[in-house]
């Protein structure tokens, strides 16, 4: 793998030549230019496209939302067709012509969010339309150097310095950078952004001690493995039987916060909208928060208590996902903890599924 | 310049009136049958009463591309079914001051009362709306493109 | 923990176990302390014991009120859909009110949603919550690990910084304006009753924006919502959405669009707003629950405005008052109308037949 050192100044000669062909993404801070005083203000960062030379917030901390919405958009137009009296091709559904056909670069992603991509391959590993955006998207990672109160990436078998996902995974060092080219798009990346140079095997050698370093900033309160086994070999009736789901279901008030703004719920519906003789057949986030979610046409909804559908976010999470696929469907990047409205906690979630014999 | 001019000229406003059918329905009608003339840009909806209008209706109708809409019932006190028209005024009041706030143009949505006995009215009310609205120019906002 | 607080949490820990363990309520809906600082979670207490979990502070910004129609639910004895409703008294059930929850109680009572005699409600005069999006706004966005409650002063402390902040500078902005901070139903008082506040412009902000265009305030409009991911969580922190099927899940007809494009969204927020007209109390649990900073309080509070300027009510003040939109009266203002415009051909219209 090579490894390549850069300055701050490399970096954005990056941007700036990738943005020549491709369309650039960084977390940018949301603040309006608004000077009235109703003024909408929102302090957070959130992916934009990077213009005219800005440069992405690679500090600390979280874009506001993931970066499914590259992947799997909200929404994507499947197919569409012409309902207009006298068109030969009425009723005929289409791939929809004007498909957004950019490469797409994202800089800045958190190895825990670049992680996501590879758990939503595992369910969408045929779906064509995932596939071709994750084709012509490429992921430029930043590895952290802090950790987040709401951070639990370890437990759930992540790290905090991880590549998975990444095409180019660059982790900041005291004044400059160093890029690990993983990928062959990521390969493709470094040619076109052009000059920078291999690192020294001292620069290596400190780039694997900051990383340990970090890494060790990230306790665990078990063992990730260890945590993910056990949770296969429970029952699953038990778990899902487990008193706690009241509680729970107690103090949530049933938004799509946590599925909206998760990295790996992929959950979706499909519907056909109508607009002045064009229908499109869309598919757009649902969340199993959501009664509509289950409800079946002859009225009957199977999950249509509170707690149903609490429980099944977690279920699906944390058992039926890793009975189906493997690893957890969560990468521990804390959104649903930090904007849940009424402090509903994951890893405590975690810690009583793990606790039900 | 000239090709937007040509536009304006071709381009004539649709309006959506939901006429409540004891009275402004009627009222239509007789501005038919007297004669009066209005512009020809309304497409007549006919409700059982004006308290039946819902502010969803109302917003699909902008939502799918009418450059206006006129609800019209009967006047206060006429209502067949006592105080449809009562209730119903108090929610246009509100409701049209929320959307317009918010900054939908005054003038896209519009509010009457017209007796089964007012054909001229009819007329005029029309006349009246389709100059605001064409004055306004193509609604854009609310309307949905794909 | 200020003594305010502190003496409020107390006596709702001695309140909340004494109901609990005679029996009169079968549930008391409180507030406990979370996993993260300035985030509270709705609890609801079942047994004496759980009563020592209960706490109150600046950052209780979930409407109780929200969750009362689904608990009174919870603690009926389970039956069918065709079971006859059990003899004698329903479980009660106790609850925690401001002067915003109170309100929003009296309109559920109203709107039959929950039965008083079924409720004890513990009064609590509101100081004004906390937003939490202004405190991390007053540190640019960084986490905040720790904050500490004074009387008037907030310390937080996170990753290279403490700061004392003063609390009512990062009190909500519906907090600010509140006239009626002191509960208008209950049936104990828990602290001291606060003394009415000088609010100098209620409807400020609604001025401002009614003060520019017609396109100065779509583009705010637009702006303002168009960050929105369609959670609903606005509508479900909201008390006055009960609603089995909500408009945005009809799907014949389907009113609204399911995606983010800006037209539905619009309209989402329009009609969202509307169905509270005449009901919000302006309790701001719409815009704390907001993960996406939207200020969509701002729509209702023109509502709420318009409704007091035409029909002379406040939502939630008095039981007997009816809601406004569900009465009428022969003479009320119609100045809205084209006809006003044109002209009357006719007598009719000018005021009301007898």
């Amino acid at each position: 793998m090579k490894v390549l050192r850069l300055d701050k100044a490399d970096l954005e000669r990056w941007f700036v030549n990738w943005a020549k062909t491709r369309e650039v993404y960084g977390p940018l801070r949301q603040s309006s230019s608004d000077s009235k005083s109703i003024s909408v203000n929102k302090s957070y960062t959130d992916w934009a496209i990077l213009k005219d030379g800005k440069f992405p917030e690679l500090g600390t901390g979280l874009p506001k939302s993931p970066i499914k919405k590259f992947f799997f958009p909200q929404p994507e137009t499947l197919f569409t067709c012409s309902k207009r009296k006298g068109d030969p091709d009425a009723f005929v559904f289409k791939e929809p012509e004007n498909r957004d056909n950019a490469r797409k670069v994202l800089v800045g992603v958190r190895p825990c969010d670049a992680r996501s991509v590879e758990l939503n391959n595992l369910p969408f590993e045929k779906d064509p339309y995932f596939q071709a955006n994750r084709a012509k998207t490429a992921i430029v990672g930043f590895t952290c150097r802090d950790r987040c109160q709401t951070c639990f990436c370890k437990e759930v078998g992540g790290s905090p310095v991880g590549t998975e996902g990444m095409d180019i995974a660059v982790t900041q060092l005291d004044d400059f950078y160093m890029a690990e080219v993983i990928t062959e798009k990521g390969e493709e990346l470094v040619q076109e952004g052009g000059g920078a140079s291999e690192a020294s095997g001292e620069e290596i050698s400190r780039l694997k001690e900051s990383k340990a370093q970090v890494e060790s900033l990230f306790s665990s309160m078990s063992d990730p493995a260890q945590a993910l086994e056990a949770m296969k070999a429970k029952d699953l009736f038990a778990l899902y039987n487990a008193p706690f789901w009241s509680q729970l279901a107690d103090s949530c008030i049933n938004c799509g916060i946590c599925t909206f703004l998760c990295p790996t719920c992929y959950c979706f519906d499909i519907q056909d909208e109508v607009v002045k003789g064009t229908i499109r057949r869309i598919r757009y986030y649902d969340s199993c928060m959501f009664p509509l979610f289950t409800l079946q046409a002859s009225g009957h909804n199977p999950r249509g208590q509170k707690v149903q559908r609490v429980r099944n976010r977690f279920m699906h999470k944390f058992k039926y996902f890793p009975d189906r696929f493997g690893p957890f469907s969560c990468v521990g990047c804390g959104r649903c903890i930090r904007e849940c409205p009424v402090n509903i906690d994951i890893r405590e979630v975690l810690k009583d599924l793990l606790a039900v014999e | 310049m000239d090709k937007t001019s040509v536009q304006k000229k071709e381009w004539e406003p649709k309006i959506i009136a939901f006429l409540c059918n004891w009275c402004s329905y009627a009222g239509a009608d007789l501005a038919g049958v007297s004669r009066f003339q209005y512009p020809p840009n309304i497409r007549v909806v006919r409700v059982p009463c004006s308290g039946r209008m819902s502010p969803n209706i109302l917003l699909d109708a902008l939502k799918a591309g009418a450059d206006g809409v006129l609800v019209s019932g009967c006047h206060p006190g006429d209502c067949h079914y006592i105080s449809g028209n009562l209730f119903a005024r108090r929610r246009f009041a509100i409701f049209k001051s929320l959307i317009e706030f918010l900054g939908i143009e005054p003038g896209r949505l519009n509010f009457s009362w017209i007796s089964a006995a007012e054909g001229e009215q009819f007329a005029k009310v029309v006349k009246e709306v389709t100059e605001r609205v064409r004055a306004l120019g193509p609604a854009r906002r609310l309307v949905k493109e794909i | 923990m200020s003594t305010t607080n502190s003496t409020i949490t107390e006596d709702i820990r001695a309140k909340a176990k004494q109901l609990l363990s005679s029996g009169e309520v079968a549930a008391f809906l409180g507030f406990t302390t979370g996993t993260l600082p300035m985030t509270m979670r709705p609890f609801v207490a079942r047994r004496p014991e759980d009563a020592e979990r209960l706490v109150w502070n600046s950052f209780c910004v979930m409407n109780l009120a929200n969750y009362l129609p689904d608990l009174l639910k919870s603690v009926e004895p389970p039956r069918g859909p065709k079971d006859p409703p059990p003899e004698g008294p329903l479980p009660k059930v106790g609850v925690l009110a401001t002067g915003c929850w109170s309100r929003n109680i009296v309109v559920q009572i109203q709107e039959n949603q929950v039965q008083r005699d079924r409720l004890v409600i513990l009064g609590i005069g509101s100081r004004g919550m906390v937003d939490r999006k202004k405190v991390l706004a007053q540190v640019d966005g960084r986490e905040v690990w720790t904050s500490e409650e004074g009387e008037h002063s907030l310390v937080i402390e996170g990753p290279g910084f403490k700061k004392e902040i003063q609390r009512w500078d990062v009190v909500r902005d519906n907090c600010q304006t509140c006239i009626h901070p002191n509960p208008v139903i209950y049936d104990y008082q828990v602290g001291q009753p606060v003394s009415p506040r000088e609010v100098k412009d209620r409807f400020r902000q609604v001025n401002e924006i009614e003060a520019m265009s017609s396109e100065e305030r779509w583009s705010w409009f637009q702006e303002e919502i168009s960050s929105c991911i369609r959670c609903y969580a606005c509508r479900n922190a909201c008390p006055l959405c009960y609603c089995p099927t909500c408009f945005v899940d009809d799907s014949r007809p389907q009113w609204v669009g399911k995606s983010i494009d800006l037209a539905d969204t619009s309209i989402f927020h329009i009609l969202r707003a509307y169905h509270c007209a005449g009901r919000c109390t302006d309790c701001g649990a719409c815009e704390s629950a907001c993960p996406m900073g939207i200020h969509m309080r701002l729509f209702t509070k023109k509502l709420e405005k318009d409704v007091l300027e035409l029909y002379g009510t406040e939502a939630g003040m008095d039981p007997d008052v009816p809601l406004p939109l569900t009465t009428y009266k022969e003479d009320d203002p119609q100045n809205f109308l084209i006809t006003e415009a044109v002209g009357q051909t006719s007598e009719a219209g000018e005021g009301v037949k007898p």
